[in-house]
């Protein structure tokens, strides 16, 4: 029985040796421990960046909403009614009596374009930037 | 070996039946809860757990032929309130007094609407700005959320009102283009739905789905507002002027049918309505497609396009007015009763002669004259694509063979008996000055979404007469307006032409009202190249009732400022000065 005893400690030597244990053991459980909190450091950053999504996404909300806000005021002060009332009340002009006509051998300015806020979005360019794998590859001496 | 007493053994049943029948109680409820009820209280659980939402994004645009904007959306909130977080009455009262401050919603009005509902959230408050709902937002109060959506908002005014039409508060069209081109304008809802806590909160880990909504297409229309805003001023200032109870002014670009103004009075206030006022409605209607009226001497200019382009007269031909002519038991004076002698078909159009108009028409027969009164499009609608389009309505032997009589031709030669649409008359004084060629009244000119633009082309209806008839009554239009008084007409710098119209109005039982008139004029501008066709219609004017002295300054007011708008050369006598570049 000494004998068997002495073999298995050999076999292992220092690992369960009287000293080694309680280490192993501390180890072990912090091992355990930190493993348990994985999880719930998992959840809780998973948590964060849901959070951070949802108030992008409301931020985002938010600066198109005021964004639309603002295209509407300048509709409203373009609207032709208040030009026509800035123009006779705040810069004193006054409809012509005569209209004198001049011919411009020019060519006519182009039409009015609509503005680009109107206008179909631009297509997303396709990235041509290489990913991380094709740069590994692109090392490697292969055809 | 102890024998238990009758007592005892009492105590044991008792309790024994009171655990059986507490078990049995038990055992029934949650029967009735789990299997009876059960779908009732899965919904009552799912509406606690789960919230459910309608996306809606932005409602299209509706755009002037230029891109300025006449109706847009921005964004709106609605206050949303649980109904179960209101029930405590003192936090519930401070927090509708807070919501209050920000809403401009009285608290008790509010309490009101929470109180009285039975459904999981009731909207409190509706149509905040991003200010307001931001506010809201940072009270950050239990049971209170915001729903986004949107608002209709018409930077122009009322410029167009009922043309454009207006939304109602779940912004889908109620009238006007607002309503024809609402599956456009709308796009598609979306629905999100997730899982919330005992707040309302959404948990960052629940279960959601969501289908996306879709927002609207811009509509680039063919009207231009600095147009539709002349037409508009000219035409209040008309009805004013001549204590008139309303009208119609209809500016059409002949070459592909555009309309680039379509003014009708009486209006309504497009950002103030009240749908419950049911005085109003009437207001609603746009005029220049929902309203009939006998059109005057205005549609002898389709009396003598039949006749010219059949061959049947010239400009030069001769013909005598005896001032009066007879058909059956019927006599058919001039407008003034004159008698005039020998006068050229020139002179009947530019005199506007009752008679010789009726002559025109006999020459024509009524085969080749209802023949062209359909070709330009009259007796059906016009296809603008606008709901509550008429047809008009033109009695010929066919559709009323035994009311139909000569003397019908002979009054619809004229412009009575016969009822078309403002934006028919307009059309075919359009087709005039586009050669000969009817088109279909336009109003999109493109549609722009998320995938691209989609351009309408015009679309032509039929060529009605030769390109070298059309001519003719172009210079016939033109020698008539250069007969009529510069005190109505005057366009310096271009040759306009044109044709007044001074019409009865039919009563509903027959017969017309006595001192009641419609005033027209249809005029083009300029003759050499017509980049404007215009139909002014002023209704039961007080003072005079002539087209040429109520309608006819309207249309000269129009073209002078338009032409010039639309940077259409005038001719070298009016130049001032040529710079050479």
């Amino acid at each position: 029985m000494a004998a068997n005893g002495d073999h298995t400690t050999s076999a292992i030597p220092g690992v369960l040796g009287g000293s080694s244990l309680p280490v192993i053991l501390i180890v072990a459980a912090v091992i355990v421990g930190v493993a348990a909190l994985l999880p719930l450091v998992q959840t809780s950053i998973a948590t964060t960046t849901g959070g951070s999504i949802s108030r992008l996404e409301r931020e985002r909300e938010d600066w198109q909403a005021r964004l639309h806000e603002q295209e509407v005021s300048v509709a409203q002060l373009g609207s032709l009614e208040r030009v026509e009332r800035e123009a006779r009340d705040r810069l004193q002009m006054v409809t012509p009596d005569n209209v004198n006509y001049l011919r411009v051998d020019a060519p006519a300015p182009a039409p009015h374009r609509l503005p680009s806020r109107y206008l179909p979005a631009e297509p997303a360019q396709p990235d041509t930037g290489s990913s991380l794998w094709e740069d590994v590859f692109g090392w490697l001496p292969v055809p | 070996m102890s024998k238990r007493g009758f007592g005892e053994t009492w105590r044991v049943w008792a309790v024994v039946c009171a655990i059986v029948l507490g078990t049995l109680v038990v055992t029934l409820r949650l029967v009735q809860l789990q299997i009876i009820d059960h779908d009732q209280y899965a919904e009552e659980a799912r509406l606690t757990h789960y919230g459910q939402d309608t996306l809606t994004d932005r409602r299209g645009a509706l755009l002037d032929r230029n891109g300025y904007p006449l109706a847009a959306s921005e964004a709106a909130y609605n206050v949303m309130v649980e109904r179960r977080a209101w029930t405590d009455v003192t936090k519930a009262a401070a927090a509708a007094n807070e919501l209050a401050i920000i809403t401009g919603v009285p608290a008790t009005e509010m309490l009101s609407i929470v109180t009285d509902t039975d459904v999981f959230e009731v909207p409190v408050a509706r149509g905040l700005n991003y200010e307001q709902a931001a506010a809201v937002r940072e009270l950050g109060l239990n049971g209170v959320r915001l729903l986004e959506g949107s608002r209709r908002v018409y930077p122009e005014g009322n410029l167009a009102a009922q043309l454009m039409g207006f939304v109602g508060q779940d912004n889908s069209g109620l009238s006007g283009l607002e309503i024809d081109l609402d599956s456009i304008l709308g796009g598609s809802p979306g629905e999100v739905t997730y899982e919330r806590d005992g707040l309302g909160n959404q948990l960052a880990f629940g279960e959601r789905s969501e289908v996306p909504a879709q927002p609207g297409n811009n509509v680039v229309l063919s009207l231009d507002r600095y147009v539709q805003r002349i037409a508009e001023q000219e035409l209040d200032r008309a009805i004013k002027d001549h204590k008139a109870e309303g009208g119609t002014v209809i500016v059409v670009k002949p070459e592909t049918g555009e309309v680039l103004a379509m003014a009708s009075r009486p209006t309504f206030d497009v950002t103030k309505q009240d749908l419950s006022d049911g005085s109003k409605q009437a207001l609603y209607r746009n005029r220049a497609i929902t309203d009939t009226y006998e059109p005057g001497s205005v549609f002898k200019l389709i009396t003598m396009s039949a006749a010219i382009d059949l061959g049947l007269v010239t400009p030069g031909t001769w013909w005598y007015d005896e001032g009066v002519l007879h058909l059956n038991q019927w006599s058919i004076y001039n407008w003034d009763f004159s008698t005039n002698g020998s006068q050229t078909v020139q002179q009947i159009l530019t005199k506007s002669l009752n008679t010789g108009a009726a002559w025109l028409a006999s020459l024509c027969g009524p085969e080749g004259f209802y023949d062209y009164v359909h070709r330009f499009g009259f007796g059906v609608s016009s296809a603008s694509g606008l709901s509550g389009e008429v047809d008009g309505r033109v009695r010929t032997p066919e559709t009323d063979p035994d009311g139909w009589s000569a003397v019908d031709m002979a009054t619809n030669s004229f412009g009575q008996g016969i009822a078309v649409t403002p934006l028919q008359m307009a059309m075919a004084v359009a087709a005039i000055a586009n050669d000969g060629m009817l088109m279909k009244p336009q109003l999109v000119k493109e549609i722009v979404g998320p995938l691209g633009a989609q351009t309408v082309q015009p679309e032509t209806v039929r060529q009605v007469m030769t390109p070298e008839s059309a001519r003719n009554l172009l210079d016939m239009m033109g020698v008539v307006a250069d007969t009529t008084s510069t005190l109505y007409l005057d366009v310096p710098g271009y040759n306009v032409g044109g044709k007044s119209g001074t019409a009865n109005i039919a009563e509903e039982n027959g017969g017309y009202r006595p001192d009641a008139y419609i005033s027209s004029y249809a005029g083009v501008a300029p003759l050499e190249d017509p980049q404007i066709a215009v139909l002014v219609k002023i209704d039961e004017p007080k003072d005079v009732p002539w087209g040429s002295a109520v309608a006819a300054p309207v249309f000269s007011t129009l073209a002078n400022k338009v032409l010039a708008y639309l940077k259409v050369p005038p001719t070298d006598d009016i130049l001032v000065a040529k710079v050479e570049n």
